[in-house]
C-alpha cells in the first residue's frame, strides 16, 4: 500500500494555475523522483506536501487514510521531513543547534541539556558518515557542502518515514553527493519513502525506483526507472525534442576585449583577449576564482594590477556604471539575490539596465518603459501573463531571460554570463543558448563562466581553465573534452 | 477593484473619505467646515513636508530618527544667527539649511560608505543635533524677525503659506518620483541593493544624497515652524520622527524599502490629523489620541494583509 497518495491535486495563484489534479503515489522503501522543468509545479507540490500551501481542491492520504496537513509543525508530526534547495540554517548557531532546532533536549529541571544536545548531533552525524562536521561548530564557518549535509542531517534528525529533497546535491561535490546517495539507499532499505527532485538526470536514474513527471502544472505519469530512459524523460520533461547544439563558430580574429596581467582578489597574472563574434568559457571549480575576474572586468570589484583594455582603450574601474557606458552587461550567478527585483515587474527589471532608452524629452515614460519590455518578452519568449507581473512569479528560466533582455537593451558589445542555466529547466536551457549563439553571431563578445562542462563544450569556441585564481590551460574547442578540463581544473 | 484595494493610496482614500462622513454626520456643525480643514491642513504642514524625506527614505530601504532633532536645530541656528549675531534674514535661513544639509550629509556618508546600522547612526545624530540646538538658543528665542515671520504667517487666496509650502513640496516630488530616473532609483534600491549596484545605479552615493535630501526638507520644515509661531524653541519636534514614521507606513512604505508613493506620505498625515480633529471635537481625552493612533496602524497593516491574502487565495 501507498505510504503516501495525493489524489488530484489542485493548486492556483493569482494568474498562474500552478497545479492542475496531479497525482503521485509513494510507497514505503521507494525512491520516487519527481521530474520536471522549473515551474512545473514541483516547488508548490511540495510546499502542499509540508503544510506551507493548502491545496484548492484533491486529497492526501496517508497510510490509506485521508488526512490534511495544517502547516510544517503538523507535517512533521505527520512523519513528513524536507530538505530544502535554499538552506534554511542559522548562521550565528552551531550545527547542534540547528539540528535539533525544534527539538533541544532538557534536563531534570526544565533547562536546555547542552550536554547531551552535542551527543545526540554527535551519534546523528557518525550515523551519516559526517565526521567532518563537528556538533559545536558554527554554521557560517562551514562550506556550502557541509551546509546542505547539515541540512539533511536536521532532517533525518526527525526520523521521518516520508523524507523530501529538493536538488539537494546542487551545492555538494562529486564525493559528497556519493555519501549522500548511499545514505539514501539506506533509508529506502529501511523503509522510508523518498520523494526525490533533481535536475541531474544521471542521479535519477541511478537512484530512483519510479519516475514521476510534471509539465506545466500537470501530471504526466509515473514509470519505473526500467522503462524510462534519458531522451524520454527529457520529452516528456520538456513535450518535445530538444534538438542537439549546433556549434557554428562566429568568432573573428578582431580582438574585443583583452586581460593584461590582471592581479586582485583571489586571482593573479589573468591575460586573455576575447574575440568580436567568440563565446569564450571560462571553466574551473567553484571557487577558483572565476566569479572575481568577471567582477574586475565589470567594475564591481577592484583589481590590484594590470590592465583591461576593450576595443584597444583602457577599460575604467570603479563602479558597473562606466563598464556599462563602454559596452559591458553582466549577468550575475545568482539570479535572486544579484541579478533581479524580485518585488518589481518585468518592465522595472528590464528598464533599469538602460534608464535613457525610457526618457521621453528628457522625462521619464511608463508608456516607453512598457514598450521596451513588450519588445524583449516577445523577442525573449518570456513566458507571462502579462509585463506587469512581479518577477518573483516567473520561472528561474524566464527570470533569467528577463535579465538578459535588461542587458540587451544596452546593446552591449561584450556580455559576461555567470552561470546562466544553473537551476534552470531543460528547455529553457536551450532557448538561452540560442540566445548567446545569436548575439555572438552579430559580432558581440560572449564570456561564459560555467560549471556545466558539456555546456561549455556544446557552445564555446575557446575555453579557458581557472586553476586556484590562474590561468591553468586555453583549450580550443576542437581540442576540448570533459576530461582534459577537468584534469586542468583540479590538478 | 482588485488594483484599487491592493495600492495602499485609493484604500487610505477610502478610509478618509469614510472617517470624513461619519465625522460629518455626527458633527454637522463643526467638522465639514472650510475653517476645520484649513486648520487641519496647517497642522499637518509641517510633518507632510518631513514625512515627503521620510517616504523617499523608506523607499530606498532606510530611514532617518534625527529629522526632529534637525527640525529644532534648524530653526534655533537660523534664529540665533538672526538674533545674536544680527546676520541679514536671507543668509541666516541658507546658512540654517546648510547646517540641516551637512546633518544629513554626515548621516548618509556614514551609514553609505562607512556601513554603520541606520538606526544607530541617526539615533547618536538626534541626540547631537537636540544638543547642539539647546546650546544655541538654551531656553529658546521669542520675537523673531517680522519679515522672517511673514514666510509662515501670511496667506495667499484665503490660505495659509504653510499649506502651501506643503503642497508644493508633495506635488514637486510626485513629479520627480514619476518622471526622472534620479529618483526612480530608489525604489530599486529599495527593492534590491546588490542588484541595483550592479545594473548601474551607485547606490552609496544615491542613499547618501537621500539622506541628505531628507534633511534638507527636515530643515525647510524647521525655518517653517519657527517663522510662523515668531519662536525658535529647542523643544522643536520632538517625537516628529516617530509619528512620521508612522504616516508614511500608513500611506504605504514598508520598513523593508521599495514600497511607497510620495501622495502616501500626504495622505497618511492627514489620516493622523484628521483623527486628531475629531478626537478634539469630541472631547476625547488627548491621552486617547495615541492609543487609538497606535490601533489604526495596527489595523491598516492587517487590513493590508488580510486583503492580499483574499486575492492569493480567489485568483
Amino acid at each position: 500500500m501507498a505510504k503516501i497518495k495525493l489524489h488530484r491535486i489542485s493548486k492556483s495563484f493569482p494568474g498562474v494555475k500552478a497545479l492542475d489534479q496531479v497525482d503521485l503515489e509513494v510507497s514505503e522503501g521507494e525512491i520516487h523522483a519527481l521530474c520536471g522543468e522549473n515551474g512545473a509545479g514541483k516547488s508548490t507540490l511540495m510546499n502542499i506536501l509540508t503544510g506551507n500551501l493548502q491545496p484548492n481542491k484533491g486529497t492526501i492520504s496517508i497510510d490509506g487514510h485521508p488526512t490534511k496537513i495544517n502547516d510544517p509543525q503538523d507535517a512533521f508530526a505527520k512523519g513528513i521531513s524536507i530538505v530544502y534547495q535554499h538552506l534554511s540554517l542559522s548562521e550565528n548557531l552551531s550545527v547542534a543547534e540547528n539540528i535539533y532546532a525544534n527539538g533541544h533536549p532538557i534536563n531534570s529541571i526544565g533547562f536546555i541539556s547542552y550536554a547531551e544536545l552535542y551527543r545526540m548531533t554527535d551519534r546523528l552525524l557518525q550515523e551519516l558518515q559526517l565526521d567532518g562536521i563537528r556538533p559545536k561548530t558554527k554554521i557560517l564557518n562551514l562550506s556550502a557542502a557541509q551546509k546542505q549535509m547539515v541540512e539533511i542531517a536536521k532532517a533525518l534528525a526527525k526520523n521521518p518515514s516520508i523524507l523530501i529533497l529538493d536538488e539537494p546535491t546542487a551545492s555538494l561535490t562529486g564525493k559528497e553527493a556519493a555519501i549522500l546517495f548511499s545514505l539514501l539507499r539506506a533509508l529506502r532499505k529501511g523503509g522510508t519513502a523518498i520523494i526525490y527532485i533533481s535536475h541531474r538526470l544521471e542521479e535519477i536514474f541511478m537512484l530512483a525506483d519510479k519516475i514521476s513527471v510534471l509539465k506545466d502544472g500537470k501530471y504526466q505519469g509515473t514509470w519505473p526507472r526500467e522503462q524510462m530512459n534519458e531522451g524520454k524523460l527529457i520529452k516528456t520533461m520538456v513535450g518535445r525534442n530538444v534538438e542537439s547544439l549546433k556549434n557554428e563558430s562566429h568568432s573573428t580574429a578582431e580582438p574585443l576585449l583583452s586581460l593584461r596581467n590582471l592581479s586582485g582578489d583571489g586571482f593573479t597574472d589573468i591575460s586573455f583577449d576575447l574575440a568580436r563574434g567568440e563565446i569564450l568559457g571560462l571553466a574551473g571549480l567553484v571557487g577558483a576564482g572565476r566569479t572575481p575576474i568577471a567582477n574586475a572586468i565589470f567594475g564591481a570589484e577592484e583589481y590590484r594590477e594590470g590592465e583591461i583594455f576593450l576595443n584597444g582603450q583602457h577599460l575604467p574601474g570603479g563602479h558597473p556604471v562606466k563598464a556599462i557606458q563602454k559596452g559591458i552587461a553582466y549577468v550575475p550567478e545568482d539570479r535572486a539575490h544579484l541579478g533581479l527585483f524580485l518585488e518589481m515587474s518585468i518592465t522595472d527589471n528590464i528598464a533599469i539596465g538602460n534608464p535613457k532608452s525610457t526618457l521621453k524629452k528628457g522625462w521619464y515614460s511608463l508608456g516607453k518603459a512598457k514598450k521596451i519590455a513588450e519588445k524583449y518578452t516577445n523577442s525573449l519568449r518570456i513566458a507571462t501573463p502579462g509585463i506587469g507581473q512581479k518577477t518573483i512569479n516567473l520561472s528561474g528560466g524566464n527570470q533569467q531571460k528577463v535579465v538578459l533582455g535588461k542587458w540587451l537593451n544596452t546593446d552591449p558589445e561584450v556580455l559576461i554570463v555567470n552561470e546562466p542555466t544553473h537551476g534552470i529547466d531543460v528547455g529553457a536551457k536551450f532557448e538561452i543558448y540560442e540566445i548567446l549563439q545569436f548575439l555572438a553571431s552579430q559580432g558581440k563578445g560572449i564570456l561564459m563562466i560555467s560549471s556545466d562542462l558539456p555546456e561549455l563544450l556544446g557552445i564555446c569556441d575557446t575555453i579557458l581553465v581557472i586553476n586556484k585564481g590562474k590561468v591553468a590551460g586555453k583549450l580550443p574547442i576542437a581540442e576540448a573534452t570533459e576530461e582534459k578540463l577537468m584534469a586542468l581544473a583540479s590538478y | 477593484m482588485k488594483q484599487i484595494l491592493q495600492e495602499r493610496i485609493y484604500l487610505l482614500i477610502i478610509l478618509l473619505v469614510t472617517v470624513c462622513l461619519v465625522a460629518g454626520i455626527t458633527f454637522p456643525t463643526n467638522f465639514l467646515t472650510f475653517s476645520n480643514f484649513s486648520q487641519i491642513l496647517l497642522n499637518v504642514s509641517v510633518d507632510t513636508i518631513v514625512a515627503v524625506g521620510m517616504m523617499l527614505l523608506l523607499i530606498s530601504g532606510s530611514f532617518d530618527l534625527s529629522v526632529g532633532s534637525v527640525v529644532a536645530l534648524t530653526a534655533c541656528l537660523t534664529a540665533y544667527l538672526m538674533q545674536v549675531l544680527h546676520i541679514p534674514i536671507p543668509m541666516a535661513i541658507v546658512l540654517g539649511l546648510c547646517a540641516a544639509l551637512v546633518l544629513g550629509w554626515i548621516n548618509g556618508y556614514l551609514v553609505a560608505y562607512k556601513g554603520i546600522n541606520a538606526m544607530i547612526q541617526t539615533l547618536a545624530m538626534m541626540g547631537i543635533a537636540r544638543g547642539a540646538a539647546l546650546m544655541l538658543s538654551g531656553s529658546g528665542s521669542q520675537n523673531l524677525p517680522y519679515w522672517f515671520n511673514t514666510i509662515g504667517q501670511s496667506k495667499l487666496l484665503g490660505i495659509q503659506m504653510p499649506i502651501w509650502y506643503m503642497l508644493l513640496t508633495v506635488g514637486i516630488f510626485t513629479f520627480l518620483f514619476k518622471k526622472t530616473i534620479f529618483f526612480r532609483r530608489y525604489y530599486y534600491i529599495g527593492g534590491n541593493e546588490k542588484a541595483a549596484d550592479l545594473s548601474g545605479i551607485q547606490v552609496k552615493k544615491m542613499k547618501m544624497l537621500g539622506f541628505v535630501i531628507s534633511a534638507g526638507l527636515a530643515g525647510v520644515a524647521g525655518i517653517l515652524i519657527s517663522s510662523r509661531l515668531g519662536a525658535a524653541l529647542p523643544t522643536f519636534g520632538r517625537g516628529l520622527e516617530l509619528r512620521v514614521i508612522t504616516a508614511v507606513i500608513l500611506g504605504g512604505a514598508s520598513l523593508t524599502g521599495g514600497y511607497g508613493k510620495i501622495p502616501g506620505a500626504l495622505l497618511g498625515t492627514l489620516f493622523m490629523g484628521i483623527i486628531a480633529n475629531i478626537m478634539v471635537i469630541s472631547r476625547v481625552s488627548g491621552y486617547w489620541q495615541e492609543i487609538i493612533l497606535g490601533i489604526i496602524l495596527i489595523l491598516t497593516l492587517g487590513l493590508d494583509k488580510l486583503l492580499l491574502k483574499r486575492y492569493a487565495q480567489t485568483a
